[in-house]
């Protein structure tokens, strides 16, 4: 009587082990409620946001830590607001709809602002400014402008401002769900003839010894802001209020200077093409 | 040699969220183990049942589980019901996992009890046992024995596909690996060596299963 049942608790036993030692779960983008606090919080006292965490030097894993730009935007937000920052990683192509499932709190994640995407959830103001820029294989002359992107696969991130971009002169897209491996993948025979992503992305990617180049200039100018939850207006208030104070007060040209050895708000915005 | 060099180098500078990283894919391979079982159990005894109710509701339950895709009910959980009950990564995760294998093992369950030699209950009712006695002493320890060889078959596969959660943000192994891939530009080297854990997690888990098999004797 007794054995037969051996194999199942032995299970439980081994489940309830590994279970009980984790307690991670806390990471997760978890579902508990953020009681008695006034920005309707994921975890209580803590601000919870996502990026792709394969956006490279946005957001990205150095070991085993989350680390980038986005993210230590996000972690300086945080302390502004009083608040323990919580970044996580959640897949592009869901961010949004994650957001709204209130898998967290707010999107810190280079999301540009687009009409389409306000619809949907609200943006503050934004927190750093970048192209949108063709990068092609270094040794590919076949492009060398905007027009010649007729026809030709494009690789970019489902759901990103890109792939809008490319729609406009292709049907042979190529989805990725993180634009440094498209970059990646442009390096390889016969997969794509050219990318487009953030200019930042292209050279970082340069630096690191992809043989890729750029082609031109950025066709235009997009504003990367954060992202929350119609509703959380109270939310969005502090978060706009702590973007200024840390602009005004350098935070935010140290992290700016640290990753970039610029001011990524410094840009001269005349005659290029702002996309909203 | 080269690539063995560079993979190496990728392991050593990634074990230390790697390993966390198995941890939550253990984690979560073993609540759907638990939860699959105990749901494979349940509809394998309700689809040899008399009554035609249950054996209509486990058929249903299989006929759906099994044929729709891990992934579509992966993301159910998660995205599609949180009008209804909000699920954190890690249990949509677990619990769309369990129900999946459940359908699984509750075929591999009727599968060894109607193995059984018919022989067995008749000499079984012929000795005054009542039908559910002979199931609990006689069919069911034999059948959970028999059961066992494909139930670590399962298992494995569960393992295995519980990297597909890494869709819904749980940091688990396949997350973690296509992370480092992502920043480091070296695919080749992050796949393969995140290939040789799970590998080395099944092979873990083949050798426990054997232990246990030769402990049951599930050859005799």
């Amino acid at each position: 009587m007794k054995k037969k049942y051996s194999f199942l608790t032995a299970i439980a036993a081994t489940a309830m082990l590994i279970t009980g030692c984790g307690g991670e779960d806390e990471k997760v983008a978890g579902a508990k409620e953020g009681a008695g606090s006034d920005f309707n919080l994921l975890e209580d006292g803590q601000l919870t946001y996502a990026s792709s965490g394969l956006y490279k030097p946005f957001s990205f894993t150095e070991g085993s830590d989350l680390t980038g730009f986005d993210v230590e935007i996000g972690e300086a937000i945080a302390e502004k607001m009083g608040l323990e920052p919580n970044p996580i990683t959640t897949p592009w192509e869901t961010i949004t709809q994650s957001l709204l499932g209130n898998k967290f709190d707010a999107i810190i994640g280079s999301m540009a602002i687009t009409a389409e995407r306000a619809e949907r959830v609200n943006f503050s103001d934004p927190y750093y400014y970048s192209g949108g820029m063709i990068f092609v294989p270094a040794g590919s002359d076949e492009i060398t402008s905007v027009e010649d992107l007729e026809g030709k696969k494009i690789g970019v991130v489902a759901q990103s401002t890109y792939d809008t971009a490319a729609q406009k002169y292709t049907e042979d897209i190529k989805y990725y769900n993180s634009d440094v491996v498209a970059l990646k993948d442009l390096t390889v025979e016969g997969r794509l003839d050219a990318v487009i992503t953030a200019d930042v992305v292209g050279f970082e990617a340069i630096a690191s010894g992809l043989e890729i180049k750029e082609v031109g200039e950025p066709l235009w100018i997009e504003q990367a802001a954060v992202a929350v939850r119609k509703e959380d207006e109270k939310l969005l208030e502090d978060i706009n209020a702590a973007i200024q104070e840390m602009v005004e007060d350098g935070t935010y040209e140290e992290i700016s200077n640290k990753w970039f050895e610029r001011n990524l708000l410094d840009v001269d915005l005349e005659g290029i093409e702002i996309l909203n | 040699m080269e690539l063995l060099k560079t993979a190496y180098e990728v392991f050593m500078r990634t074990y230390p969220g790697f390993l966390e990283a198995t941890l939550f894919t253990l984690q979560i391979t073993a609540v759907a183990l638990v939860l699959g079982t105990i749901l494979g159990l349940f509809f394998a005894l309700m689809k040899i049942s008399r009554s035609k109710v249950l054996q209509t509701i486990a058929n249903l339950y299989i006929t759906i589980i099994r044929g729709t895709p891990l992934i579509v009910q992966i993301m159910f959980l998660y995205f599609g019901i949180t009008s209804l009950v909000v699920l954190s990564g890690f249990w949509a995760g677990a619990i769309a996992l369990g129900i999946h294998n459940g359908a699984y093992i509750a075929e591999i369950f009727r599968g060894a009890i109607q193995g059984i030699d018919r022989g067995q209950r008749e000499a079984s009712s012929s000795l005054g046992m009542t039908r559910g006695q002979s199931m609990r002493r006689i069919i069911f320890p034999q059948a959970l024995k028999r059961s066992i060889p494909p139930l670590g078959n399962q298992f494995i596969i569960t393992l295995k596909d519980s990297s597909l959660v890494y869709i819904i943000s749980v940091p688990e192994l396949f997350a973690m690996a296509n992370r480092e891939a992502a920043q480091s530009f070296q695919p080749l080297e992050t796949y393969l060596v995140v290939g040789v854990y799970y590998l080395v997690l099944v092979m873990i888990f083949t050798f426990l299963l054997k232990l246990y098999e030769n402990k049951l004797d599930v050859d005799k």
